[in-house]
């Protein structure tokens, strides 16, 4: 009888030990099998070269209120939005950036620069993992005047099929 | 002479070592494919790849000209090696698109926006990673 009760244990703990061993094996597939989503990163990252490119240590850089600046963005920040040439990426454009200045008591538009694909701003704030990842941030500046500025930044990254599955 | 009982209590108690020494191999046998499966998937030649591509594109992203990063990538390079891939080939840069091969039938790009000019040079000294000189976009 107890013999028969232990083989009894016996394939029951096979059992068990299957299931648990299929769910390990279920959640590592699904861990490694999903890519790495950077774009978080990628967007702060942006964010943070624009936000050095306009304003250090609390001024507003030299020439950032030039027309040249505000029609060069891409190259006075030393940035360049051309993916690599898979799904398409070249053509639809992966990144966009914006950057409002307000007058910082008015909060009133002063002006705006963008780059990028205007179409994925579009897809800010919808929730899932298919959209682009939006970062917003605001910064605080003043000219050489004494000007004082509201500037937020917009990034978006799309890459959408390299980064979610 | 030993008893009739004495046999069968010696017998009952052979049977239920052997049954508790096989119970005991099957679940290391068991356990250790699960290990070995872990394993595999952790160090996998593809997951190393996308993580390396993403993170040396992200790395240089967020660099400034001038400056030299090191990336240690010693489980890549190891991989590489036993895929018969050389070392100083395993990062490659092209404009602004990074490429980890560790595989013959392989290899993730990923590219990053910073407008510099990016050279990986193989880690000669340790061989175990990868310098990055991040220079002006000429």
């Amino acid at each position: 009888m107890n013999k028969k009760g232990d083989k009894l244990i016996s394939v029951y703990w096979f059992a068990i030990l299957f299931i648990v061993a299929g769910g390990i094996v279920y959640m590592v597939s699904a861990f490694y099998g999903k890519p790495y989503d950077v774009r978080g990163a990628e967007a702060d990252i942006l964010t943070t070269k624009i936000a050095r490119c306009v304003s250090e240590a609390g001024y507003l850089k030299e020439g950032v209120l030039a027309e040249d600046f505000k029609n060069n963005l891409m190259e006075s920040c030393v940035i360049n939005f051309q993916a690599e040439d898979v799904y398409d990426w070249r053509e639809q454009g992966q990144y966009y950036v914006e950057v409002e200045f307000l007058d910082f008591d008015t909060k009133q538009k002063i002006f705006e620069i963008s780059e990028g694909n205007q179409g994925l701003k579009l897809d800010c704030g919808l929730e899932g993992e298919g959209f682009p990842v939006c970062v917003e941030r605001s910064l605080y500046s003043i000219d050489e005047n004494g000007n004082q500025y509201k500037i937020n930044i917009l990034s978006i990254v799309r890459k959408t099929e390299k980064n979610v599955q | 002479m030993r008893s009739l009982g004495e046999n069968k209590l010696k017998n009952k108690r052979g049977n239920i070592l052997t049954e508790n020494i096989i119970f005991i191999i099957l679940n290391l046998v068991f356990l250790s494919i699960l290990i070995v499966f872990l394993v595999s998937k952790m160090s996998a030649a593809a997951v190393l790849e996308e993580m390396h591509a993403k993170q040396i594109a992200l790395m240089i992203s967020a660099a400034e000209p001038g400056m030299t990063i090191h990336l240690n990538m010693e489980n890549a390079i190891n991989i590489a090696k036993k895929e018969g891939i050389n070392s100083g080939d395993v990062v490659t840069i092209k404009e602004n698109v990074v490429t980890v091969k560790l595989r013959e039938k392989g290899g993730y790009s990923y590219s990053f926006f910073n407008n510099v000019d990016a050279r990986p040079n193989f880690d000669t000294s340790t061989n175990k990673g990868y310098f990055f000189v991040v220079d002006k976009n000429e």
